[in-house]
Order: C-alpha cells, then structure tokens, then sequence
C-alpha cells in the first residue's frame, strides 16, 4: 500500500461554509474544524467524521463514493472537484476550504441542486435518440461500426457532475448558458448513429448566445472534468459544424388574410 | 395538507423504477418518480461490468439462448429461485437490451475478424464470423456456461441509466428528486400512495396514487463494509414491512462480492475475472484452481467469496492494517485491454490506492476482500410484481423479491432484472391502474401524514443523551459484518439478534442535537435508523433461523443445502410496531412444477446436499415429458411449454432472434 | 414583418432559428484573425527603425504608393488606417458582447477567476482587460494616424513618440496589443480546433508554448523599436518638425524624391 503511516496523525484543517438559504436567521460564515489525518482519507471519509463529532447536520451529497454517480462536485480550495476521490494527501500544507459549487442553487453549507439543472439541460438539448424508425425488439440490432459505438461511449460517460459548469466563468456569468455538459451531450447524439438528427436540427436547440457561441473557449470545463472528456475537441467541432449550418433564410411569409 | 395525485406513482429512480415509470407514462397514465437523490445518480449507476442476455452474437455465446440463460440462473440461485419468473427474465432479456440499444445505450460491439482474449491465463485467438461485425458484445461472467454479458466497456449501469432516465425524460415523466418515502398509505390490504418528506423544505406531503411501485434499490448499508452507495439504506423495504402487511421474502440471502477492494469497499468488476484476470494469495500463487478446478476464478459469487475467506484463514493473506487480503492480478491482460474495457478499474485503483493495475508483475495487483454487494431478497411480490399481501402495491429491482435469483444472484442478472422486471411490472402495474379507481377519504391520509408528522417531533422531544445516531448505527454495521456475514453459525447469529434487539430499542429513544426541519441530515439518521434496524434483524433472524446452507448463505454448522426441509422462501412479517422481533412464515417450493429439479449446481462443494424425495420423481417426469415430444419434433418452445407454462405480456412473449439460427 | 415576428417572438416566420448568432461569431473571428495577423505585420513594419532609417524610409514610402505611383499618396494610408479602424469598431463591438455588464457579474468573474487559478480562464482575462484598454489606446492611436496619414516616417513618427509625448501611451498599447492578439489567434485555434489534429491535447500543449514564444517575441521586438523611436526622438528633438531626408537623396541632389519635398 502506498499509504504509509508517515501521514497518519498529520492535524488537518477545514474551513467548510456553513449557510442555509431558506432560513431567515442563517448568515453564510467559514467554521474551522482539526481533524486528524488517516490513512488514503478522501474528502467523504473527512466529512463523515466532522459530521459524526462536530457538526451532525453539516450537509453535503454523497451516493456512490467512488467517483462513478457525481454527487459530490464542490469547491476545494478554489476548485471543483468530486469530493469522494479528493485525496486529503494532495493537500501539503493540510488546509482545505470547502465551498458550494457556485451556478447551482444552494440548499445548505455544501449541498446544491445539481440535478433539476441537469434535467432541464437535457429537456434543451433533447437528450435522447430521435429516430423515425419502429424497432421491433425480437429482431436483431441494427449493427453499429464497433468504433463508432465506442465514440459514442467515450461522450456518454459524462457524469452530469456540474464540475464543468463550475469551473466555466460564462456559465457563473450567464446562468443559461448550456454549459459544455449540454454542448458535449449534442455531441454525443451526434455521433450516435441511432439519432437522425441534422446540424440544423441541432442548430434550432443549441444555435445561440446561450448555446454554442456563447462558449469563449475559456476551458474550464476541459481541464477539470473528473471523467476527461475530450469538450475542447468536441465543442469546437460542434461549433465548426452549427456556425455553418445551412440556412433555410428565415422561410416565406405566411400570411392570413381576411 | 399537502396532497399529490397520479395515476401510477413509482418510488425509487434507480434502472428499474425508471423503466417502469416509462412504462406507465407511455401507457398514458400520469407517473411521478420520487427519489431520494437525482435519478441520474441511483445507485444503478455504478454497476460496471454488465447485463445478462442471450444474444449468441459472439463466437463465445454461440449456442446460447433462453435455455441455457435459464439454467445458468436456476444453478446460480442453488434452486432458491421462482422458475417461472426466471423463464419471463430470460425470454426478456434480449428484447431489454435490444430496445436499450435503441434508445443510445452505446453497447461495446463485436468487430469481425480475430480477436486476442485471455482465458484462463492463457492468451487465446478467437475469430469472430462477418455476420457478427456490430453486433452487441459479450463477455464472460461467473456462473455461466456462455459468454452472455454484454457490456459498455466498464460503465454499463451509467449508461443503461442514462438511456432509460433519458427517455423518462422524453416521456416528461415527472421526476422529483430529494423526496424520500417514509410510509405508505394504505386501508383493509389496499395501497393508496405515500407518506413523503421534502428533504430539502422538511415538508412532508401525502401522494396518493392508484398503484405504487416501490424500486428503492438495495439494503446493502446495513453492513459496514459494503460495495453498496451511501443511500442503499433498505427504508423503502422497510416502509413496506411496516404496513404489518407487506412481507420480505428471503432477507437473509445476502451476496457477499468477492472482489471490492480494500479498504474502500468500492466494487473492482467481475469483468476483471471475466476478462482474464485471476486470484492470488500471499505468495503470488493462483489458489482457486486448487479448489474449483472447472470454474476456477469464475465460480459463482458466493463460491469465490467463501473459498477466498478459507484460504484467508489458512493464514494464506496478505496481512494489511486493515486486516488480510488477497491479490487480484488483472496486469497479465495487457495495459491496452485494461486501458479499452476496464478503465474505470484502473482509475478507482489508481485514485484510491495509487497503484496502476496495468503494471507489470505484483506491483499492479489490487488488493481485495469480500464484501457486502447484492440482496437477494426484498419486498416479496407475486411474478406480476404485485404484492401478494396488498393490492395496488407493487415493487421491482432489487428492492423486490419476486424471486428471480434465489439465493445467489449471478452477475449481470440484476441489471438485467432491473430493466425487465420494469418492462413486465410496468405493464401490469398500468393494467392495474387502468382497471382501478381510488376512493379514499382525506381523513385517512391525514392520519397517516399525522401519524409521521408525530413521530418527527417525538424524535425532536428526546433528551440528548450520552449515544448519539451515528453510534447505534455504526455498531449495528459491525455486528452485520461480524455475525451475519460469509460464514454464518448459529451462535453469532443469536448473539447478533439479541444485540440488534437492544440496538433497536435504543435508537428509539436517542437524541438529536439539532432541532431543525428543513434539511438536517441528523434528523433523518434518526428515522432511518430504526427502519434499518429491523431490516437488520429480520436478515439476522431469518439466518439463524434456517438451519442449512443454500447459495449465500453458510452456515458453518449446517453445511449441507437440506433440500428436504429447505425448500422454501422465507417470509418476515412485521406486525407489531412496538416489537423487536418480526413474524416469520414459509412458503414452500414446489418441485414438482419445477423445470429443473434440484440437483448439483456443478461447482462448490460436492456431495452436500439432502435431497428431497421429490427431486428425482420430478427428474423423471421431466425426462419422460422431454423423450416424448423430442420423439414428436417438437421444438424446445413447446417441450418448455409442456414442462413449466409461465405468463408473460404477449408482446414479451415473442420469440427472440438470433444470428444464424433466425427464431428457432 | 417578418422582422416584426422574429423581434419579438425570437423565433423566424419559418419557426427556425436566426444565423445570426453564428454569423456574429464568424464575424468575431475574422475580425480577430485579421487584426492578429495585421498586428504581426504591422510589428515588423514599425521595427524596421531598427535596421536603419532609410529602410524604414523605404518602406513608408511604400505604404504610400511609391511603387506605382512617382509622387507619395499618404491619403493611400489614411485609407488604409481608416479600413483598419473599421474592422478594429466592428471586432470590439463584436467582442464586447462577452464582457462582464453587470456588477454582478463581474463580481462573480473575478472571485471565480481568483480562486480557481486556471491557466486559460486567466488568459480570457487577460484578453478581456487587454481589449477593454484599446477601445482607448487604440482609439488615439489610429485616430492620429488617420488625421495625419503624411507625418509617418522616421523622424515624423520619432518626434510624435518623444517630443509629442505619444510614448506611454505605445507602451501601454504594445503591452496590450501583444498579449491580446497572441491569446487570441491561440483561443481561436481551440475554439474551432484548426490545430486539433490527431491528438488535441498534445497539440494544445504546444500551440500554448508557440502562443508565449510569438507574445516575447513580439513584446521584445516591440520595446526595442520603441526604444529606438525614443532615442531617435530624443536625438531629433531641436529639429522636432524636421522631416527625413534619406541618406542617399542627399548625394544625390536632384532626386525625384527630393523634387517633391523642396
Ligand atoms: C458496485 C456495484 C456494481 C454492480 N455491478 C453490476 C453488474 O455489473 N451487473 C449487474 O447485473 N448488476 C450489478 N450490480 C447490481 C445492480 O447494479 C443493482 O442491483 C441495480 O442497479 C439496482 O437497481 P434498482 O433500480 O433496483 O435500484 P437503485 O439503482 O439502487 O435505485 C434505487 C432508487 O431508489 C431511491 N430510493 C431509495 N430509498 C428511497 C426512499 N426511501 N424514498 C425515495 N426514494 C428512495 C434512490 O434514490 C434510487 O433512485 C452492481 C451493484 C453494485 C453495488
Ligand atoms: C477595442 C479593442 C478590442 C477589444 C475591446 C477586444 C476585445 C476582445 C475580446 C473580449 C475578445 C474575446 C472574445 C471571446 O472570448 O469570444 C477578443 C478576441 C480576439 N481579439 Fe480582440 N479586442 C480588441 C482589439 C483587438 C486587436 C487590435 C486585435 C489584434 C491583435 C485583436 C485580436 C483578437 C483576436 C485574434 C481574438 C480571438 C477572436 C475570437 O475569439 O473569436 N483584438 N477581443
Ligand atoms: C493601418 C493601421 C495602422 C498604421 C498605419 C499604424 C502605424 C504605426 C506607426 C507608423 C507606428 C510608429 C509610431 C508612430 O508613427 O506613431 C506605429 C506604432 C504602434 N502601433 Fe500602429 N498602426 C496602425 C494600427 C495599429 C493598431 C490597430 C494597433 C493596436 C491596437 C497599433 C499599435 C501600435 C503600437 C503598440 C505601436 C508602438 C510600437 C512600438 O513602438 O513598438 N497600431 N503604428
Ligand atoms: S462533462 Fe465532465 S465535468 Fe461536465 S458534467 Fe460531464 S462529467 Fe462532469
Ligand atoms: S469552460 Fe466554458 S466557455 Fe466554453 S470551453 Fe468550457 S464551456
Ligand atoms: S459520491 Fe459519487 S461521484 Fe462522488
């Protein structure tokens, strides 16, 4: 094991914010807490410990704790990260600071409402296979060129984190803003050869200042998303293909007399 | 009084809940999904390596199709299981995954050509047929005689996930997240919906439905060391069980994984096994050959699991500051396999353990143990997924038993449980509700939201005492994994009963610090704990009460699996609100509807077994029904048929395609 | 009206979306990747004071037309500096979409930008500031370019760094010049992902380091000209006005060159 005893006993600090928005009383203030280090401790076996000794009704989000169902995005010392795979041992001087991730509604000290932001992304980008085809599902499936259906995969392991959301300062600027969680999953669709939508099709969800040429290439969302997608990649391709997109030149006029 | 009305209201968001709330809502009802965390987050995200179907698409599935998909199953469960809802699974399965592959689920496809795989250490060439070129892959698994698994490289529960929640989503399925089940409402064995709490207002609110589906996922955190998420607590079982009506089937068959990695807990994929990978012990020496020399490494679950424990009290494990392990070795499959299809492996060992397993030699192996992983039982439903004990409520997934699995589960059937069990479940659930109308007086749903609202501000009455939640709840985990884990005896077991008893009159009276309603996690420790008290003991008491040892659960003293007397489900009744013990019941299993009798599963111990009377008159019958038709050309539909006829929704029913072979 | 419609329901009369958007961000773009490679050009231009006098000289001339025409046509330049001028008002107006216009969110920008520490969001900027800056400097500068499209040549444009006191303004807009062009042709490079390749990663790291290679390059360049600019300003001083007369027109007595100065 890599995890020696020399780190065990090491004194840690934590300053985690404590606020509740729906209480009137509440005001958002830093409380400190030491705790002592074990061996390969993560931000969620911290947690735990400072919500079972000191502070019982600390609140935060943990499902899987194994960085699988992204629950846990928050603010370690100024970065977003999935807390359940944050290694205290990477922190030298033992400080961490714990925020909410910021562009999400807070619910309490470091729990925010991820998902709701989720859903809605997914309703706008229509998050699923658009096709006119009836499938009868005693039959075969259509193949799919193996390497095409691993590309696919490799955008479909987004774990709608909102890591990528909050470290994007257009997304903190521009609250719809799609963010490149949404930008990603056009791309994933796209690929996919299950969905028949056209660029244009595209375009109509994501064509706009708040779509994908609201994106300033800032990449954010590239260098701190826990699963590594390609986004850079991906949403400048997305944006190569919708800055082109045919245009139908706004269509005639219909009107109604009478 | 705040009051919600549905027509199918479905609690739990997890694969199975989804796919049955799509189900219904594609039937043209109403649906609500509540869940306790954003659907998209259940813990059937996590499952990684695969879903059983008998797609026979690869070379190494070839010859595979319902039959032996079935047998594998009934082997699997040690004859625990219902057959005929293992026959509706299996017919399932393949339209499941077909109809995932149509709503994006990205399936790792078979490319034509040869292919190098390791099997049983060895680097082997197998050559995959054109025809098969795209279609969906598979790979093997513990337990089966085919490589049936099929796979997204290793996050196929995330992607089934988002699939079906995706086209929830579609379907604009209401989902409400942060909304947690605490009772269900019910009159003369009848469901009218639930007693919900807002986990961020505090609130709590009445839905009233005309069926309710319960799919809350798995009860895994009764233990301590578990591969399990945080929020597989058992409440929605739980809620059932505290109607006084509802009953758990079987609690005390519990599968232990043979491969979480230590000390995490997280789950290293059986697809690790299944690809190649292998077992080692202190000096290096690959050790499960000795013991189950067909299956080897990939012998069912609770085989490996105990032969792992055995060979770690033979002193033959690696000692570690969190007690002995063994090694798994996945290196010998090469960095670019472990870097294509067991990537998720290697970051949950690099993050958690800095070690990279794609490393040559003893410095990439992972050290690992057996933990908690998978309940067999659950809320006991009859094969339409309706509980027997209370109209309109159903339940489906692994909260359920309606008994698919036995007493083991093999890997890769839960997830495709999950999705099948929606597909059948949902349907007749929305038969149910097009059938039923509700009348219900708002006098007793305010009873019932009164009877919760009651007990919250009891909890916030207690004198803060010396014991705190989190003690009880962290010393009933160790006693689970003590006494109630991989080797059972009936002394622990007892002491384990009595103790959680204490445990549970305890955590009735313990003490809160913070007094909040809206969003305090310590205020729903408090009401949870007592639910998952009495899943523990009915686990527990269930156990010492079955004197034999059957799939998962071992007893030390009663080795051999008493088919004579063991045959049946067990059945756990709370009544009494105010006891400390449950009722429990049996349900026999009759061998003579059976398809296949009991008899050896083919690895783990031999000779083992008290045989029922039974078993070799129904064989015979069986082998005299089967000569008979095969003389008359029947195919294997009507000889199946002939044996064990089950009902399944006809567009379920159909016959499945395969490559070369078209509908036979 | 069509337009009518779309003004007020966002949507066109054919239910589609406007290219607007997409066209604005092509035009974002063009006008960035102009005036980034104008600026490149513009640098070796102004620098050639560094080979000599004459060379610079010559090369004014040019701009002027010397090469088709016999006479200096500086209104060729005026021309040019007004074209420059225009595509400078359209990127800004372009680009300015993307400021921070609200306290708010600036608030957040920064606090944001602070404690992440992360390379690019701190290059954007940068850029934002950097092109906040030249909405003024860059003003100035054409503008009095514009107006005084014949006084260019290596003692006008000496005198108008030293004695008319232009040089801090030229520091300044150097500065900002250099880092916002040289940021900005590397983000448009990951914003279409020209450079992508196969490896898109790799290739960032390395477009990165061309990125901060160009900006010293340029920035030294650039100190170096202007020094030369001040220390010829410096030395020009009493003749402040005086114009250039290259070295080889004054052997030379009845240039052409000289024939159109007298
Ligand atoms: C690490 C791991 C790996 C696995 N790998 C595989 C595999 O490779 N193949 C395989 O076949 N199986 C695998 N399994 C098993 C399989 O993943 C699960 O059995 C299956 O996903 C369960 O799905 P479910 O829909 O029943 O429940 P879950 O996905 O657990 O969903 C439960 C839902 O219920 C909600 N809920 C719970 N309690 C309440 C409440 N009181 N009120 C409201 N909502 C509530 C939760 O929020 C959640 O939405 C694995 C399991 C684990 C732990
Ligand atoms: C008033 C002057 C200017 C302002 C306010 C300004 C502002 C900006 C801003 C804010 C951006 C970022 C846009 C985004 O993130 O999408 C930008 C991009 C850019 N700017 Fe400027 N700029 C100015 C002048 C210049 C000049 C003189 C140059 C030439 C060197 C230049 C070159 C670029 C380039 C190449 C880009 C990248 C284009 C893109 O992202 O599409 N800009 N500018
Ligand atoms: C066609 C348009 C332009 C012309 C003809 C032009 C010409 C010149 C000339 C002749 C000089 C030398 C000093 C002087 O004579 O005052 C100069 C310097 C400079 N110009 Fe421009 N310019 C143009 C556009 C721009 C633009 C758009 C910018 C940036 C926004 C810019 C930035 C600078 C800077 C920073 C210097 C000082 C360089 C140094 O001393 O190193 N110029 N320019
Ligand atoms: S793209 Fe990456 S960072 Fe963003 S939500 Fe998905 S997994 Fe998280
Ligand atoms: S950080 Fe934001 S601005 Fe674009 S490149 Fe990523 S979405
Ligand atoms: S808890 Fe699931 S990603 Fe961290």
């Amino acid at each position: 094991m890599p995890d020696t005893a020399q780190n065990k006993g090491r004194m840690l600090t934590f300053e985690i914010l404590q606020y509740n928005p729906s209480d009137p009383e509440s005001k958002p203030h830093m409380v400190t807490y030491h705790l002592e280090e074990t061996p390969g401790m993560t931000l969620f076996v911290a947690l735990n410990m400072i919500r079972e000794k000191f502070e019982p009704d600390l609140a935060f989000d943990f499902v899987c704790r194994a960085g699988i169902c992204g629950s846990c995005g928050m603010m370690v010392n100024g970065k977003p990260l999935l807390a359940c795979r944050t290694l205290t041992r990477d922190y030298p001087d033992g400080h961490i600071q714990l925020m909410p991730m910021p562009s999400f509604k807070l619910i309490k000290d470091l729990s925010v409402v991820t998902g709701q932001w989720m859903d809605k992304m997914s309703k706008r980008v229509e998050s699923w296979i658009h096709t006119k085809e009836e499938h009868d599902i005693t039959r075969i499936e259509e193949p799919v060129e193996p390497e095409v259906a691993d590309e696919t995969f490799e955008l479909d392991r987004c774990i709608e984190c909102g890591i990528c959301v909050s470290s994007c300062a257009t997304a903190l600027m521009r609250p719809d803003f799609v963010g490149a969680v949404g930008l990603n999953r056009i791309a994933r669709f796209d690929v996919d050869p299950h969905d028949e939508r056209t660029t244009e099709d595209y375009y109509e969800l994501v064509g706009d200042d708040n779509g994908i040429f609201g994106c300033m290439t800032l990449l954010g969302c590239e260098d701190h998303c826990p699963k590594n997608l390609p986004l850079q990649e991906k949403i400048a391709y997305m944006r190569r293909k919708l800055a082109t997109a045919k245009d139908t030149g706004g269509g005639l006029e219909i009107r109604v007399e009478g | 009084m705040k009051i919600q009305y549905c027509d199918a209201l479905v609690v739990g968001g997890g694969l199975a809940g989804l796919r049955t709330a799509v189900a219904t809502q594609e039937k043209g009802l109403s649906t609500i999904v509540l869940s306790l965390v954003p659907v998209k987050r259940s813990h059937s995200a996590a499952a990684q390596g695969g879903m059983q179907a008998s797609l026979a698409n690869s070379v190494m599935g070839q010859g595979d199709n319902e039959d032996v998909h079935f047998a594998d199953t009934v082997k699997g469960s040690d004859w625990g299981c219902d057959q005929e809802v293992a026959r509706m699974f299996v017919t399932t399965a393949p339209k499941a995954i077909r109809e995932l592959a149509n709503w994006g689920v990205p399936w790792t496809r078979i490319k034509r050509g040869k292919r190098s795989v390791v099997i049983n250490t060895k680097r082997t060439t197998i050559t995959e047929a054109d025809e098969a070129h795209g279609l969906i892959n598979a790979r093997d698994f513990g337990g089966t005689k085919k490589w049936r698994t099929c796979y997204t490289s290793d996050a196929t529960g995330h992607t089934m996930l988002f699939g079906v929640a995706n086209q929830a989503l579609k379907d604009d399925v209401d989902i409400r997240e942060r909304k947690e089940l605490l009772s269900l409402i019910h009159k003369d064995n009848r469901c009218y919906g639930a007693v919900v709490r807002d986990l961020i207002t505090g609130e709590l609110e009445a839905y009233l439905a005309k069926a309710t589906a319960i799919a809350t996922g798995g009860w895994g955190r009764v233990y301590r060391t578990t591969t399990n998420a945080v929020i597989c607590e058992g409440t929605g079982q739980a809620a059932a069980l505290e109607t006084g009506v509802c009953t758990l089937g079987n609690p005390e068959a519990v599968q232990f994984h043979p491969t979480p990695i230590v000390p995490s807990g997280i789950l290293l994929t059986e697809g690790c096994r299944g690809d190649g990978g292998v077992l080692r012990d202190v000096d290096g020496y690959r050790f499960m050959p000795d013991y189950e020399p067909e299956k080897k490494d990939l012998a069912s679950r609770d085989v490996v699991s105990r032969r792992m424990m055995e060979h770690i009290r033979k002193g033959k494990g690696v000692p570690s500051p969190f007690g002995d392990h063994l090694w798994l070795d996945i290196s010998i499959l090469g960095r670019e396999h472990i870097e294509k299809n067991l990537r998720d492996v290697q970051e949950i060992a690099m993050t958690f353990n800095g070690i990279d397993p794609a490393d040559e030699g003893s410095k990439g192996w992972l050290p690992v143990r057996p933990a908690q992983h998978y309940s067999m039982g659950g809320i006991r439903t009859k094969p339409t997924g309706e509980s027997p004990d209370m109209q309109g409520l159903f339940s489906c997934g692994e909260a359920a038993c309606w008994d698919l699995h036995g007493f083991n589960r093999l890997g890769g059937n839960s997830v495709a449980e999950t999705v099948v069990s929606g597909m059948i479940v949902g349907n007749y659930m929305a038969d149910y509700c097009l059938k039923n109308d509700i009348d219900i007086d708002t006098t007793t749903v305010e009873a019932f939201l009164e009877k919760e609202e009651q007990a919250i501000r009891e909890i916030m009455s207690r004198p803060l005492g010396d014991e705190t939640i989190f003690d009880i709840k962290r010393r009933m985990q160790e006693i689970m994994d003590e006494k109630v884990g991989i080797f059972r005896n009936g002394t622990e077991l007892q002491e384990a009963v009595d103790e959680l008893q204490d445990l549970l009159r305890r955590s009735r009276k313990v003490g809160i610090r913070y007094v909040t309603h809206a969003s305090n996690p310590e205020l729903a420790e408090a009401y949870r704990l007592p639910k998952m008290l009495k899943i523990a003991i009915s686990i527990a008491y269930a156990a010492l009460l079955r004197t034999e040892s059957r799939g998962a659960h071992y007893r030390e003293d009663y080795l051999e699996r008493d088919d004579a007397n063991w045959l049946k489900r067990t059945l756990v009744q709370w009544s009494d609100p105010d006891a400390t013990l449950p009722e429990v019941f049996y349900e026999e299993l009759d061998i003579m509807k059976m398809e296949i009798p009991p008899a050896f599963r083919g690895y783990g111990r031999k000779g083992m077994i008290k045989e029922h009377p039974q078993s070799a008159e129904r064989q015979a019958e069986v082998d005299r029904i089967r000569e008979t038709l095969e003389a008359e050309e029947a195919d294997r539909f009507e000889i199946q048929e002939a044996l064990m006829p089950f009902d399944l929704p006809e567009n379920y029913k159909a016959k499945n395609e395969r490559q070369g072979v078209g509908y036979a | 009206m069509a337009s009518i419609i779309e003004g007020y329901l966002g949507k066109r009369v054919d239910g589609t979306r406007s290219r607007m958007p997409a066209r604005l961000d092509r035009w974002q773009s063009a006008t960035g990747v102009f005036l980034g490679l104008f600026m490149w050009a513009h640098m070796l231009f102004v620098s050639t004071i560094l080979i000599s006098k004459d060379f610079m000289y010559a090369v004014t001339r040019m701009f002027e037309g010397s090469f088709l025409f016999s006479e200096p046509h500086p209104v060729i330049v005026a021309l040019s500096v007004a074209f420059v001028f225009a595509v400078f008002i359209v990127h800004a107006g372009l680009a300015m979409r993307k400021f921070p216009y609200k306290w708010k969110e600036y608030k957040m920008l920064k606090t944001h930008a602070f404690a992440l520490r992360h390379g690019d969001t701190n290059l954007w900027m940068v850029q934002a500031f950097t092109g906040f800056m030249m909405f003024f400097l860059g003003s100035v500068h054409l503008y009095i370019l514009m107006s005084n499209a014949d006084k260019i040549g290596p003692f006008a444009s000496s005198d108008r760094v030293w004695s008319e006191g232009m040089w801090p303004l030229y520091l300044l807009l150097l500065f900002a010049v250099e880092l916002h062009g040289s940021i900005g042709l590397y983000r448009l490079c990951m914003k279409w992902g020209w450079c992508n390749g196969s490896d898109a990663r790799a290739a960032r790291k390395r477009l990165k380091k061309a990125k901060w290679i160009i900006t010293v390059f340029f920035l030294t360049l650039g100190l170096l000209t202007l020094a030369a600019y001040i220390k010829i300003g410096q030395e020009h001083r009493s003749h402040y006005g005086e114009r250039y007369h290259p070295a080889a027109a004054l052997v030379l007595p009845y240039s052409p060159v000289q024939e159109v100065r007298s």
